[in-house]
């Protein structure tokens, strides 16, 4: 016992010494941490700067126009992004227009109609799905799905709604495959895992309490999917779709491949048109001069506020459900 | 709360036993809700003190003010004083680390490192001491007998530390703690999560450190409390409701509340 | 009594109508998946031989392989997790350790989440300021940077997602037997996220293995064999980017090959990195 007491004060000498090193390298390593912390911060307040920075030219030569002009001619320098705008926007929503009610559709199906068994495996595969690089839809719409299109449906489609008006305006040919309708098909694949993905998990955050005493009543499955399941997720599933959008609007590698990079607003789904990241991929590279290239990266810019905003809401809806679950 | 010591809690024990740890005037927050109101008590050195109480009296939280554990996380102050060995540990030039080597903690689940059970102990040592492979195997011997655990590890001291059952994995805590050669052990419900017969050797195990260490142990068991300590503080709603010998506070405590918690009335 | 029951038959009839709707949905969703899978496998196949992994990208019309390709993929991916992954790591560990209650670690997670979803062609953009530009040629070390920025954030949220569920008892535990927290952090809580945070780095990798948008005005790309981290350099997805767009048979072939080892290798890294986490759940 006593050797507890006298070991004591010969090892108390050098255990200062030990303890200030243990104080220095703590603050060394939280310093460390925190430094890095920052730089994340750092990142984002860079991408902001430097894309401001890079399309100041386009900016102050073109002014508020660059958003509303639709022409894009590097012969004469006057470039205007309302054409890759509109094409974001339209891709996008159609893309989120086919996948919600897919995404939400098998969300449900796997919180309530699919056998135990094989729940694991297809949520597995819908997550590793969201996971495959976009190049890949981008090949396959670009060899498989566009030729498709090309041949049968488009025309089909363009022959049925050839005397209605309005319709055979949306639907004007020649069918090229390529194309709006194209692209916002693949979108809409490209994004449907994670909107299923996310809606499944917020299925699941919604207490068997509230569900069994809806069943107690005697709701049918839809009634208490639609009744109580959907409104309690409500916020969540928007924070997945927007989430979703988010990534329909700023993919690239995808559209580039499908939607036919040409600069001009079409009424017609089935014509060509352009993306912002699709622009940038396209003619990053090739762009002579400068305000060519800061006309580019001006569009990144747009981009970079549309894609920021919908994601801070995306984050923030999701950051309340997660609030309330208490996660 | 001091007036309402009588002289004879302060020293509870025998006049011979010198104190360890003091206690003077000790408020403790979480936030802006008080959780200790003025705690006074010493605690004798080499002997066993059991902290008792219902849930939320404060035992745990006064436990964690020995080693400034709380420290952990945002807002929770202590303000008064801990002394030990007449050393305020509440003063800010008090190096944390090395409080914490004098003042060692086992708590209420186990909680094995996620490493072998050899360098579960030897983490420890290793922190303050450099010394050779050899002394090294004898300290974690020494210490895994100390726990009793030895005969039962000593085949597989590279096994992990989760492979041990529940009462084993206590005890490599108990080990461990012993192993850096602390001056004081602090107990947190240590066998609330273990079944009887751990529960039972856990009990043997204080009974035998105590002649080497001051203990101080956090029970809501009060036949664990009567079974183990020399003196037993019975708290309720963040007071130090009475401290006084263990056979004293069991069979004739002098307050009404401390009464109807042993007896079973309330908590 | 017969308008309730008809009132029931007709709730009856419209859960049957949505409930059959939601089985289609997932049946359309899988097969569409199924279709793309099957194509790309069965196009890319048909190219799959030694010579993908021996030869250099052809000129136009003739034959060749990927080999530079490849390797520009796998230096570049190799630097952006060296450089992004310690980042990553150390800012997830200040989320979850030192300044888990601090009002940073809000904000940096809410921008974290940002960059984590922000279009990679932004992230390609931003390099090409910051590097290309000053240095007046593209080069494999602005690939590499514009690939670490996508590592970054994943690493950043499955590190500090993992930290977060090693429980308090066993930080408390370390530190109550006299270790500063640097050395809690490195020997118990590092040890206990590990294969979790060993998940989030395979995760990064399988992201950024894909990525052409960054790579294209980076590191552009390289028709020949280049181990010159200051000049342009090949990779797979940018190569097949340029070759499925071109006219020629033989590239078009090269791409969907190149497709489908791209693929092949993002499916194994994420079953492997999802089995390792899985396998902690189970516990």
């Amino acid at each position: 016992m006593s050797a507890v007491q006298e070991a004591l004060p010969a090892v108390r000498g050098s255990r200062d010494a030990i303890v200030r090193r243990f104080a220095l390298t703590d603050a060394i390593f939280h310093g460390m941490t925190r430094a890095a912390a920052i730089l994340v911060l750092v990142l984002l307040g860079g991408v902001a700067i430097s894309l401001f920075a890079g399309s100041w030219q386009a900016l102050s030569t073109f002014g508020f126009s660059f958003l509303t002009s639709e022409s894009w001619n590097p012969v004469t320098e006057k470039f205007g992004a309302l054409a890759p705008i509109y094409g974001t926007i339209v891709t996008s929503a159609i893309a989120i227009l086919i996948a919600v009610p897919l995404g939400i559709g098998i969300a449900i199906f796997l919180t309530e109609l699919c056998p135990r068994p094989l729940r694991r495996p297809i949520g597995m595969a819908v997550e590793l799905l969201a996971g495959i690089p976009s190049i890949i839809y981008g090949i396959w719409g670009l060899f498989v799905l566009a030729p498709f299109l090309q041949t049968t449906i488009q025309p089909f489609i363009i022959s049925v709604f050839h005397g209605i008006p309005g319709l055979n305006s949306l639907f004007a040919g020649p069918p090229y495959g390529i194309g709006l309708l194209t692209s916002s098909l693949i979108l809409a694949i490209m994004v449907l895992p994670f909107i299923t993905s996310i809606t499944k998990d917020v299925f699941d955050t919604v207490p068997p309490v509230l569900k069994e005493s809806a069943y107690g009543i005697g709701c049918t499955t839809w009634e208490v999917t639609r009744r109580v399941v959907i409104p309690y997720t409500r916020i969540g599933i928007m924070g997945g779709v927007m989430l979703g959008l988010g990534r329909a609007l700023g993919e690239t590698m995808a559209v580039t491949f499908v939607i036919g990079n040409a600069h001009r607003i079409s009424t017609s789904l089935f014509a060509p048109a352009t993306t912002i990241s699709a622009t940038i991929a396209n003619e990053f590279t090739e762009a002579v001069g400068d305000l060519y290239t800061s006309s580019l990266v001006a569009l990144g810019l747009i981009l970079f506020v549309i894609t920021f905003l919908i994601l801070a809401i995306a984050r923030y809806m999701l950051m309340r459900i997660d609030a309330r679950t208490g996660a | 709360m001091s007036q309402m010591l009588s002289p004879d809690m302060t020293i509870a024990t025998e006049a011979a036993a010198k104190v360890k740890i003091e206690v003077k005037n000790l408020n403790f927050y979480y936030g802006q809700s008080k959780a200790l109101k003025d705690i006074t008590l010493s605690l004798p050195e080499r002997s066993v003190t059991a902290f008792i109480g219902p849930s939320g009296c404060g035992k745990s939280t006064l436990l964690r003010v020995f080693n400034r554990i709380y420290e952990l996380y945002p807002k929770q102050t202590a303000e008064g004083q801990v002394l030990l060995d007449g050393q305020n540990v509440l003063d800010r030039s008090q190096d944390l680390n090395l409080l914490r080597t004098k003042i060692g903690m086992v708590f209420q689940k186990p909680t094995p490192f996620p490493m072998s059970i050899y360098e579960n102990i030897a983490f420890g040592v290793r922190l303050y001491e450099k010394i050779s492979k050899a002394e090294m195997d004898g300290r974690v011997e020494q210490a895994l007998k100390r726990a009793a655990l030895w005969n039962e590890v000593k085949d597989k001291l590279n096994a992990s530390g989760l492979s041990l059952s529940g009462g084993q994995q206590q005890r490599l805590c108990i080990a461990r703690t012993v192993a850096v050669k602390p001056e004081v052990i602090l107990l947190d419900e240590p066998a609330s999560a273990l079944d009887p017969l751990s529960t039972a050797k856990i009990e043997e195990l204080i009974d035998e450190l105590q002649a080497d260490y001051t203990i101080v142990i956090v029970t809501h068991n009060m036949q664990q409390a009567a079974r183990v300590s020399k003196q037993t503080a019975f708290m309720y709603l963040g007071e130090l409701v009475e401290f006084d010998k263990t056979e004293k506070i069991f069979t004739s405590p002098r307050e009404k509340r401390t009464q109807d918690y042993i007896t079973g009335r309330f908590g | 009594m017969s308008t309730a029951s008809s009132l029931h038959t007709r709730r009856k009839t419209r859960n049957s109508v949505m409930m059959t709707l939601c089985v289609v949905a997932a049946g359309i969703g899988l097969a569409w998946l199924a279709l793309i899978l099957g194509a790309l496998v069965y196009k890319g196949a048909a190219g799959l031989s030694f010579d993908v992994f021996t030869q250099m990208t052809p000129p136009p019309g003739d034959a060749g392989g990927l080999l530079n390709a490849i390797y520009g993929s796998v230096v570049m991916t190799v630097i952006a997790v060296i450089v992004g992954t310690p980042i990553g790591v150390l800012a997830g560990t200040y989320m979850a350790e030192y300044g888990r209650f601090s009002k940073l670690t809000t904000v940096v997670r809410f921008i974290n989440d940002i960059l984590l979803s922000a279009p990679s062609i932004i992230i390609g953009l931003f390099v090409y300021e910051l590097m290309v530009r000053p240095m007046g040629h593209f080069s494999a070390i602005a690939g590499a940077v514009a690939l670490a920025i996508l590592v970054i954030p994943v690493v950043v949220r499955t590190t500090e997602d993992m930290l977060n569920l090693v429980p308090n008892a066993l930080r408390e535990a370390g530190t109550a037997i006299g270790a500063p927290r640097w050395v809690v952090i490195k020997s118990v809580a590092y040890r206990a996220a590990l294969s979790g945070i060993v998940t989030g780095i395979l995760l990064s990798i399988a992201r950024i293995s894909g990525e052409t948008a960054p790579l294209l005005f980076t590191a552009l790309n390289n028709q020949f064999w280049s181990s010159n981290l200051n000049a342009p350099m090949a990779s797979l997805p940018v190569t097949i980017f340029q070759f499925a767009l071109s006219p020629y048979e033989e590239w078009q072939q090269l791409a969907w090959t190149g497709a489908l080892i791209i693929t092949l290798t993002v499916l194994a890294l994420s079953i492997v990195a999802r089995s390792l986490t899985g396998r902690r759940e189970d516990k």
